[in-house]
């Protein structure tokens, strides 16, 4: 048998203070090395995100105008061009901007954890910090494209400009308020329980129809409008295309409030979840 | 100096908690000592180098990190395999807050990692051994403390071994290594102590031949 190994050095070294230490060695605060994070992230992301397929700017822009474009080809034939007092092309066109801020939002950051695990190799890097980097590289890429696609649609001489700035800016911030604060909650989902995924897919794909991307609730009967407005969607949309359109016709009970709610509660649940699951989370 | 205090550490699996693979470790590792990690297949010396790297959280107890240390190199992750090796190597420096420096340490990290043409190409491309060489360029291009090192010798071709070595040698003066290898004249080289894992507890020599001593008698027996 051998001896009994110590636990402790038996004789101490040099402690780290009596050596000359280089001038780099101060520690950054927990806030200098969390912006530093986010800024490498978010050019990182912004980076993958255009240059990961070949012409990727393209690709972004031209979803959303085939979209409407197809959707404007199907629905001209069917009903007349104005709707609810309102060009039926632009009205597509911010309800699906409005949309896309939404889900892309949502999705593309609760799926952040999972496309930036190998960064987690760094210890400055947090799982949090991967999904709001992300939300906020997807916020500002459908700003981006809400812009070009309206300036575009100026070309063609509509009326892009919105008789009230502040209600548009209000609308699509609290729509992806929203869409960030699920996206975070979701993303803890995603790492714990992956099937939340699968699940969430069923939950999204009825919801485009569900949030009057389509459709003027105000044109629906008044027994699906008490319906639709339980879907805080639906108050962005409505309201961000109320600020367009000077005379838009308004069901009665939309409500910021009721969509910033929504948004404040997702948010403290996410970063909750964060809080509490970030040694699960970490792990795998 | 990394203080380990009273460390354990159990993994989730698919059926609840697992083993303890960390029962408890209370440890000062000094600053300017190389260490070895000893211990055989499954004791938790890569778990425990995860610890000290801070890319994992004790279950219980903690660590505290009084050094600037690197991120553990030889690990899987820590490239994107979409972006480049110079987008790469831009992201960690961005995070070491060396945002400044960018051009003289992507400079370095280019040369130092001898990989051509393919720095600017997607990491995806790269071979495993053009990977390691990147990683280990990018941990050299900035002045850490303490490098936790894990099997790293055994990567990359006989030349840029030899490289490695000399480069870690010459950082000898400013910078201690933490390094787990089953190498034994690989630990010889670098480390003057040494950590032997068993049975979820560590145990300190301060003479890595003792070390290595108790290890190499408890596979024997």
């Amino acid at each position: 048998m051998f001896p009994a190994p110590c636990e402790r050095p038996r004789r101490r070294p040099l402690t780290p203070s009596s050596l000359p230490r280089p001038p780099s060695a101060s520690p950054r605060s927990a806030l200098q090395v969390s912006l530093s994070v986010w800024r490498a992230l978010f050019m990182r992301e912004a980076l993958s995100r255009v240059s990961s397929q070949r012409f990727g700017w393209v690709w972004l822009l031209l979803q959303p105008v085939v979209h409407i474009a197809l959707l404007m080809l199907l629905f001209s034939t069917l009903r007349q061009r104005t709707l609810a007092g309102a060009d039926f092309a632009l009205f597509l066109a911010l309800g699906l901007l409005g949309y896309q801020l939404f889900t892309n939002t949502a999705q593309r950051s609760a799926s952040a954890l999972a496309a930036n695990r190998g960064l987690l190799a760094y210890r400055q890097v947090l799982p949090v910090d991967t999904v709001l980097v992300r939300a906020v590289v997807e916020g500002s890429l459908q700003l981006l494209v809400g812009l070009a696609l309206l300036s575009g649609a100026a070309l063609f001489r509509f009326d892009v400009l919105p008789h009230d700035p502040l209600l548009a800016l209000e609308a699509y911030l609290l729509l992806w308020l929203f869409g960030s604060g699920l996206g975070l909650a979701l993303s803890v989902g995603y790492a714990l329980v992956p099937e939340i995924e699968k699940i969430m897919g069923f939950v999204f794909m009825p919801l485009y129809f569900a949030s009057g991307v389509l459709f003027s609730p105000a044109a629906m009967p008044a027994r699906l409008q008490e319906w639709l407005l339980y879907n805080p969607i639906v108050h962005g949309l409505e309201l961000g295309r109320a600020a367009f359109f000077p005379g838009y016709h308004l069901v009665q009970g939309l409500s910021a409030g009721y969509l910033a709610s929504f948004g404040l509660a997702f948010w403290l649940l996410g970063l909750a979840l964060h809080r509490r699951f970030a040694i699960q989370v970490a792990a795998q | 100096m990394i203080e380990l205090r009273d460390v354990h550490k159990r993994y989730r699996t698919t059926h609840g908690a697992g083993r303890w693979v960390l029962k408890g470790i209370t440890l000062d590792i000094p600053a300017q000592r190389s260490v070895g990690l000893l211990g055989a297949n499954g004791e938790g010396k890569s778990t425990l180098l995860r610890l000290i790297g801070g890319i994992d959280t004790p279950t219980k107890g903690k660590v505290v990190r009084h050094c600037r240390t690197s991120w553990p190199l030889g690990l899987a992750g820590g490239l994107q395999s979409a972006l480049t090796g110079r987008q790469n190597a831009t992201f960690v420096c961005r995070i070491h807050g060396q945002e400044a420096d960018i051009p003289e340490k992507l400079a370095f990290i280019a040369d130092f990692a001898e990989i051509g043409a393919a720095f600017d190409e997607p990491i995806k491309t790269y071979s495993s051994g053009m990977q390691a060489r990147l990683k280990f360029a990018m941990s050299m291009a900035f002045d850490f403390e303490v490098y936790l090192v894990d099997e790293l010798t055994s990567v990359g071709d006989a030349a840029f071994r030899k490289k490695a070595r000399a480069a870690f040698n010459q950082l000898a003066d400013r910078s201690s290594v933490i390094m787990v290898s089953h190498g034994e004249s690989t630990l010889r080289e670098f480390c003057e102590s040494g950590i032997w894992l068993r049975d979820g507890h560590a145990h300190w020599f301060d003479k890595l031949d003792d070390a290595l001593a108790h290890y190499k008698e408890s596979i024997h027996t």
